[in-house]
């Protein structure tokens, strides 16, 4: 009886507190929970909208859901015609949440103090940045760079006149949102900002919890959330009361292999570069054959992802010609064969127990390495070793730490996760110049005919013009870095963004999301709208 | 008995103690955040390593002076906090001392509570399990304490936000105050709504130790002469519990919970995590995890001065409480006098 009477009392008084999920009006305020807080604040110069939305500031360009470049704060970009200097018009109207003008000076502020700022923003390319007049800008580059336009896509202008420490606690900005509470590690409140230039949010007022995955999910069972982003390992059981977008990604895995013989050279810190046996052409060409990417999407994502052909798969700069068919460990032996390697001798059988190939005493054999704390990796890599051994070489799989990855991945197979917007990456994976420079071409790829494509495609005027020479570096018909090509890479998987909403909330078109999930997302935000009353 | 008892000798030695324990703790902490395998810049960079290149990464470890060796590095550390300047946290871009005091707050409020909610709930439960012992109450009781003294924080924890917040839907399953509400408008009743469970997660292990020792005591007064005395005299055993044992338990019940500070301090990093509480918590982790050497030392070295400040007040208040201490205190202020 008493105990009845206690929990009766404590639904009544929680429920009193609960939120209001069965209002009739149309909804005026959401709740997401997307992850991907900055500890460090909403501040672009130390990093703050690399992807997603900037929220409170604008850009002087940005991307549309097909990722076309189209203006935000410029009317006009064009470079020079030696490519190093780009003049940006900006429009008039823009003003700043505390209602002051935006002005070239401001550009020109926030472009040099995020180059001074050693931050993960990373200007090294920009020599110089001035305002000319009130409303153009002129960027000196070191160097021709076409990428650099991803700069002014990613990087929000800041106030000068109301910059300082504490500006991403407090940011000013002409974004199409305001700050209006941030209590870290738990919500972000935000609200329209009536002095933005473009489209107006429908809602009133947008908090984004910044909860773990498990609270994320528990909280969008309870049905306190509009949005959510879930991990795929528990995409399958969508909440009652919620829809699931799986959004396509170029959140890429796949396996990179060392391009060098073994010639007993090495990194400066220590480590050895080259592998006999990928260096061979046929191997590498081999194990994508092998592959079965398919079924790699279906076992070890669960279905949440899409085979990986490339680098960018489905962006403007990707190159489906490159491919290979897959899902043939026939064609893979049958190429290994033509190739040189033989079925083993039995002299030899005790060195190479699974009767691996063989070519010149050198038994078909590598290690996949992965970075232990990451679970779909590892099953990724088993699987996928899996698959090539049935071509006759044999796969061993280790676990790593990323600190040994380091010293291992120049001469060994790792599988490695990239995928990015900005095809700045294909000339970071792919340059000889890149090569070995953390992650970067760790392979040590060097191609004269690629790089000279990549370097073309930098000094293009414009990322359209740029697009067909990123496609000719993978494959231009006779070589390139793509599977037809070198076959720099086995690539696997790309990974789905794996979404709850709310079915009346409408988010619009989606873009091909990068390497992160959470943020991304909310590219549109203020396009999002209620359909139900 | 001619060791009287000095408060100044005993404020003098805690203090000594107190001065070599904190650049020990300090030192530690420092020792096993550069062994880590975690590279700092890579952690700080995160996603971002594909746009940011090595120039700009030798730039981000120059700035926070990860290119200089551990040793120069600790030193310069020490000596600027031997003048009270912790340093800058690296993942928060702030003075590692706003960091901690922003949330210092918050977790004080959550390990106030569950600590009260402990000692009650655990003395009260091992007067009764003493009081009646070899009882089914006893027995239950003994069996609640093992089973939560061997459970995970975390475990217990994210099995009560699966029943109070996802089956039942009664508690909330993060922070502080409701979604969408700004921190000032919050309610005191949101307020004690949201810091029901993290508390109630965090006293419910203290109590195992609570409860298991004050049984072991009670039992001991039960079977003492006295006692049999007392029962001689047609006492009841409660009777008897409530006379003579419920004091000579309270004294090592509460050194007990002082003494347990430094599992409550731990035990709240993880509740915090699992209820997304914005305490020390969740930066305690990112600070780990993010091989934020600043933000952790300033950590380890408040944990520390928090742990050794609950053992010293417990240590006061024993000698304070007990009679047969204060006697001789209370002498040796006469004699100082």
């Amino acid at each position: 009886m008493s105990l009845r009477f206690l929990s009766l009392l404590l639904a009544t008084t929680f429920s009193l507190s609960a939120p209001v999920a069965l209002h009739a009006a149309p909804r005026t305020t959401l709740v997401l929970a997307v992850s991907g807080e900055p500890a460090y604040g909403y501040d672009p110069v130390k990093g703050w909208g690399r992807y997603g939305n900037t929220l409170f500031q604008s850009t002087l360009l940005k991307r549309d859901a097909k990722l076309n470049i189209v203006g935000d704060l410029a009317t006009e970009w064009k470079a020079s015609a030696d490519r190093k200097l780009w003049t940006v018009k900006l429009r008039e109207d823009v003003k700043f949440s505390d209602g002051r003008p935006l002005t070239a000076e401001d550009v020109a502020f926030t472009f040099e103090t995020t180059r001074k700022e050693a931050g993960t923003v990373d200007l090294t390319v920009l020599e110089s940045v001035r305002a000319v007049d009130a409303r153009s800008v002129e960027f000196r580059l070191t160097q021709p760079r076409v990428t650099f336009l991803n700069m002014m896509v990613t990087l929000g202008i800041v106030p000068k006149h109301a910059y300082g420490p504490d500006y991403g606690q407090k940011p000013i900005g002409s974004g199409p949102f305001r700050l209006v509470s941030w209590a870290q590690g738990q919500q972000l409140i935000i609200e329209p900002n009536p002095n933005h230039h473009g489209s107006k949010p429908a809602f009133t007022r947008i908090t984004f919890l910044f909860t773990k995955e498990d609270a994320t999910y528990a909280a969008a069972r309870a049905g306190q959330l509009d949005l959510a982003a879930v991990p795929a390992t528990l995409a399958a059981n969508v909440p009652p009361n919620m829809k699931r977008v799986a959004v396509d990604t170029v959140d890429n895995r796949g396996l990179l292999f060392p391009m060098q013989p073994a010639k007993g050279e090495k990194t400066p810190n220590g480590a050895t570069i080259g592998n006999d046996v990928t260096a061979d052409l046929a191997i590498r060409q081999a194990v994508n054959l092998s592959l079965d990417r398919k079924a790699l999407a279906a076992g070890v994502l669960n279905g949440f992802g899409s085979p990986a052909w490339g680098p960018a798969d489905g962006l403007p700069w990707d190159n489906p010609e490159q491919r290979l068919p897959d899902t043939n460990p026939a064609a893979a032996r049958e190429l290994l064969l033509r190739a040189g390697w033989k079925p083993s001798t039995s002299a030899s059988t005790s060195a190479n127990a699974s009767g691996a190939l063989e070519k010149d005493g050198v038994i078909a054999r590598f290690t996949i390495v992965y970075p232990a704390s990451d679970g779909t990796r590892q099953a990724l890599a088993l699987a996928a070793a899996d698959m090539i051994r049935k071509s006759g070489i044999q796969v061993d799989v280790a676990g790593k730490a990323w600190d040994e990855i380091k010293l291992l991945a120049h001469s060994n197979v790792v599988v490695f996760g990239w995928g990015s917007h900005d095809p700045q990456e294909i000339y970071n994976l792919f340059s000889a110049g890149a090569s070995g420079k953390g992650y970067f071409n760790a392979g040590y790829y060097r191609n004269a005919t690629v790089n000279a494509n990549l370097e073309k495609a930098q000094q293009a005027a414009s990322l359209q013009e740029s697009l067909p020479h990123w496609r000719a570096a993978a494959w231009d018909g006779k070589t390139g870095f793509g599977m037809k090509g070198d076959a720099t890479w086995a690539w696997l998987v790309n990974l789905d963004h794996v979404y709850f909403v709310n079915p009346c909330l409408d988010i619009g078109p989606r873009q091909i999301e990068p390497h992160g999930h959470g943020f991304p997302v909310t590219w549109n935000l203020q396009d999002w709208r209620w359909t139900c009353n | 008995m001619n060791a009287a008892f000095s408060w100044r000798a005993f404020a003098l030695r805690r203090a000594l103690r107190l001065a070599i324990l904190l650049p020990l703790v300090a030192l530690c902490a420092f020792l096993l955040v550069s062994a880590s395998p975690i590279d700092p810049v890579g952690a700080l960079v995160g996603a971002e390593v594909m746009h940011v290149g090595v120039e700009q990464q030798a730039a981000i470890a120059h700035k926070w002076g990860l290119d200089q060796p551990p040793a120069e590095r600790f030193l310069r550390w020490f000596g600027n906090a031997l003048q009270g300047d912790l340093g800058r946290s690296m993942i928060f871009d702030d003075e590692v001392i706003d960091v901690i005091g922003e949330r210092l707050l918050a977790s004080l409020a959550l390990m106030a509570l569950a600590w009260t909610l402990s000692g009650l709930i655990g003395f009260g439960l091992g007067i009764l399990a003493g009081a009646l012992e070899g009882s089914l109450w006893d027995r239950l009781i003994r069996g609640y304490a093992f089973v939560l003294a061997s459970a995970p924080t975390f475990w217990i924890a994210i099995l009560l936000l699966l029943f109070f917040a996802v089956q039942l839907g009664w508690a909330p399953f993060c922070c502080a105050a409701p979604p969408g509400v700004l921190p000032d408008e919050a309610t005191l009743l949101q307020r004690l709504h949201h810091i029901a469970l993290p508390a109630l997660t965090l006293s419910l292990l203290g109590v195992a130790q609570v409860t298991l020792y004050t049984r072991d005591k009670v039992r001991e007064v039960m079977a003492s002469d006295y006692a049999l005395l007392s029962f001689a005299q047609g006492e009841s055993r409660l009777g008897v519990a409530r006379r003579h044992a419920l004091r000579n338990a309270a004294l090592p019940a509460l050194t007990l919970q002082f003494a347990s500070l430094s599992e409550l301090f731990g035990g709240s990093i993880l509740a915090e995590t699992v209820f997304t509480y914005p305490g020390l918590g969740a930066a305690t982790v990112d600070a780990g995890t993010r091989g934020d050497a600043p933000l952790l030392l300033g950590i380890a070295l408040f944990a520390a001065l928090f742990v050794f400040a609950g053992n010293t007040l417990g240590d006061v208040l024993a000698r304070w409480l007990d009679p047969r201490h204060s006697r001789a205190a209370r002498n040796d202020m006469a004699a100082d006098a």
